[in-house]
């Protein structure tokens, strides 16, 4: 008897506890979540964010989620948070930082119905994802937004997100031992061509120190080096469209291109410069900026990024610089005297997985992440670049931040990609790939180009 | 109510009480997943999008016609091959070495053991500094070139890396399943033996090999199934490279669905994946079952 009602009990448990399982599962779901937001309360969280983004918050208690990309700032991102929770206390932020694969736990979240209310991603995500994406192009927060920065964030004139910060892409110098190597004040503008970055390459080597560095990783060859072969130097973003597309539909081929060649002859005569010569694939950006900081070598191939690695390990009086990709040795070539600059990632707020009040909070929380003094201010500190918001008067502490801002000032910078879609989201993974291969001496520039040319045959049209 | 029936009922009862649980978790997270795993590889989804497309069968004739994914293949069962060779075969000699009645055998078997606790990400990543790092520094001080450079930037070395890793991990989880067949080796049979003058290889070639074959055969099949989904040591030590060349069928179908966004593809690659290695494990159960009957 009692084995009969043990069974009973746990057969009723395990029914309870399933139907329970499911009954949790409907809840979950946007429709229910949706249902039980009055609509007025929505209407009125989203009224109050655009008459008041900083002073007021929602009328009920709302929980959003923030999963960024950006890696290593942590602690600046909570410290934002914990300050944006202090003055809207109706809001609570949950803070996901993305592990080593962003894609992958950002389609998890997907896939469990918890997709977060603000993502902070690369723009090819985002326009992948743009079903999911709340527009924001007649949102107050994109007024705040410089013109010039919303290009990849733009889809079919439909703004899904806003920028974070405008980063450099170019190589960067150890100024003391750029002065040293030319005997004098070193003038980043006196490098023009690939000749005179080459120039400058033997006098730092006549120094004893290593002209250059690649931090042989795929991201770096695959997704900076490489795609600078269909940027600027291209044309326009549509001569970029149509040249990405001439060579997906086949009647293009990358070796017969004289930017791709341009930008490999530097890269083959960097190369030879290579601090990692002798085992280049050994790739840490750690070491390799502990590198530049003690001067064993002069230049590094990186962006403005790097300071997050180099800011904690210079020297007082240390100067560094960004200097300009060359891909030609013409000397009125201005791209050869420009930087790449990109706004490689946005936030934008998801609409298919969280309520209306949600959404309204997410969108309170990019207006406070991207106008609050404070938020700039950490993230100027932070990240050492510069910030595309038209209210940002925080002064720049990293010397390439300002480097690219100086850049920038002088007109002297042409958007990475143009569009946000130009280069597919693997291209870091495959191509870059292909990079080290090449890189590694394991394999010529036809072969690389031919298998450049294999991957875009895999692409859709742009 | 007839006593059948009441029966009848208190079996269901004791099945929804014992089994149906059991039964509940292991659809939910086996079977729902597999069949719904199955549906995906015939849509074209992304693993993002709300809209999907039927495909039909596409994504299977993709993955068969990318050479990558064959390239990939192969290099699993060479990793595999050696992987299961040197697992069981230091698996087999460490359970070896901790029965044979050495002082302080337990302290041995636990320390031999710890790798398989860690877990293969943290492995990993301790073994990449090693490679990268702490080798190529003591190369460069005794000034042997082949180890001033990282096992992890050239090819073969890194496969080798992989395997040397894996096989390390392996072998201490493979010598608890020795170990308890060993201990199950009847005492008398290995004195009987030595009294008839066996040697020390004697006894292990023609009394405890023998004897413990149905632990061979679970290390083997162990080993097969564990190197075949290899995953979280691909991606800590090598992260596929240098240049995808130690790209092992798992990581590579983690890269479909979740780097290049093909979801569909990337699920067709883990159901082939699937059939390989229910294939192989079958074939191997099957010959192993073969082997003790026959004994």
């Amino acid at each position: 008897m009692k084995k009969k009602l043990l069974s009973m009990v746990l057969g009723m448990s395990m029914v309870m506890t399933a139907l329970a399982g499911c009954g949790v599962q409907n809840a979950d779901s946007f429709e229910s979540k949706a249902d039980t937001q009055p609509a007025e309360t929505s209407d009125a969280a989203e009224t109050e964010t655009q008459a008041a983004p900083e002073s007021a918050g929602p009328v009920e208690d709302v929980d959003i989620s923030f999963y960024t990309t950006e890696t290593g700032k942590d602690q600046m991102f909570q410290d934002i948070i914990a300050e944006f929770e202090r003055l809207n206390p109706n809001i609570t932020v949950e803070y996901i930082a993305a592990g080593d694969d962003q894609l992958q736990q950002w389609m998890a979240l997907y896939a469990s119905n918890e997709g977060p209310t603000v993502s902070l991603m690369d723009p090819i995500n985002i326009w992948e994802n743009q079903e999911r994406m709340l527009e924001l192009t007649n949102e107050p927060v994109i007024a705040n937004i410089e013109e010039n920065a919303l290009s990849t964030m733009t889809f079919d004139g439909k703004i899904y997100a806003v920028p974070q910060t405008a980063a450099g892409v170019g190589i960067l110098y150890n100024k003391e031992v750029c002065d040293k190597a030319v005997g004098g004040d070193f003038d980043p503008s006196t490098i023009k061509t690939r000749s005179d970055l080459e120039d400058l390459f033997k006098k730092i080597e006549a120094t004893g120190v290593d002209a250059t560095c690649f931090t042989g990783v795929n991201w770096s060859l695959g997704s900076h080096w490489l795609c600078q072969a269909y940027g600027g130097a291209i044309g326009s973003t549509q001569d970029r469209v149509d040249y990405v597309n001439s060579i997906i539909e086949g009647k293009t081929k990358e070796i017969d291109n004289d930017v791709f060649n341009g930008y490999m002859d530097t890269f083959d005569m960097m190369a030879k410069y290579n601090h990692n010569a002798a085992d280049p694939l050994v790739g840490d950006v750690n070491i390799d900026a502990q590198a530049l900081a003690a001067g064993e070598c002069g230049t590094w191939f990186m962006g403005d990024w790097a300071w997050t690695f180099l800011g904690p390990i210079v020297s007082e009086g240390q100067e560094f610089g960004l200097l300009p990709v060359p891909h030609s040795d013409d000397p009125s070539d201005v791209l050869n005297q420009s930087i790449a600059t990109s706004y490689a990632k946005g936030y934008c707020i998801d609409k298919s997985q969280n309520t209306e009040a949600q959404q309204a909070a997410g969108l309170k929380f990019i207006e406070f992440i991207t106008s609050d003094t404070y938020a700039l201010e950490q993230m100027v500190k932070v990240t050492g670049q510069a910030l595309p918001y038209k209210n940002c008067q925080v002064e720049i502490e990293s010397p390439l931040g300002l480097s690219t801002a100086n850049y920038i000032a002088k007109g002297l910078t042409y958007d990475f990609y143009g569009t946000p879609n130009l280069a597919p989201s693997d291209i870091w993974y495959e191509c870059g790939a292909y990079m080290c291969e090449y890189l590694a001496g394991q394999t010529d520039r036809k072969t690389l180009a031919s298998k450049l040319d294999e991957y875009w045959s895999h692409q859709e049209k742009r | 109510m007839t006593k059948n029936y009441r029966r009848r009922l208190s079996d269901i009862f004791s099945f929804a009480g014992f089994g149906l649980p059991a039964l509940v978790i292991w659809a939910s997270v086996v079977l729902v997943p597999f069949i719904y795993g199955i549906w995906i590889t015939f849509t074209d989804w992304n693993g993002l999008a709300m809209q999907i497309n039927y495909v039909g069968i596409k994504n299977y004739i993709d993955v068969f016609s990318d050479a990558t994914f064959i390239t990939s293949f192969l290099k699993t069962v060479i990793y595999a091959f050696f992987t299961v060779v040197a697992s069981n075969l230091i698996g087999f000699l460490l359970a070896l070495a901790v029965t044979s009645g050495i002082k302080g055998q337990n302290f041995f078997r636990t320390g031999f053991f710890t790798p398989n606790i860690i877990g293969g990400i943290i492995l990993g990543y301790i073994w990449n500094f090693i490679f990268s790092y702490a080798l190529t520094s003591f190369g460069k001080s005794i000034g042997v070139d082949w180890m001033s450079t990282s096992w992890l930037t050239n090819p073969t070395r890194a496969l080798i890396a992989l395997i040397i890793v894996s096989a390390w991990q392996l072998s201490g989880y493979l010598m608890v399943i020795y170990i308890a067949g060993l201990t199950s080796v009847p005492r008398e049979l290995i004195e009987a033996a030595y009294v008839d003058g066996a040697t020390g290889f004697d006894v292990i070639k023609n009394v405890k090999l023998p004897l413990i074959k149905n632990s061979t055969a679970i290390c083997i099949f162990l080993s097969i199934s564990r190197t075949f989904m290899s995953f979280d040591m691909n991606l800590s030590l090598t992260a596929g490279g240098p240049y995808k060349s130690t790209e092992l069928i798992a990581y590579k179908i983690y890269q479909t669905a979740f780097t290049s966004m093909e979801f569909g593809k990337g699920q067709a690659q883990a159901i082939v994946l699937f059939v390989i290695v229910a294939i192989i494990s079958l074939l191997q159960v099957y010959f192993t079952r073969k082997g003790v009957d026959e004994q």
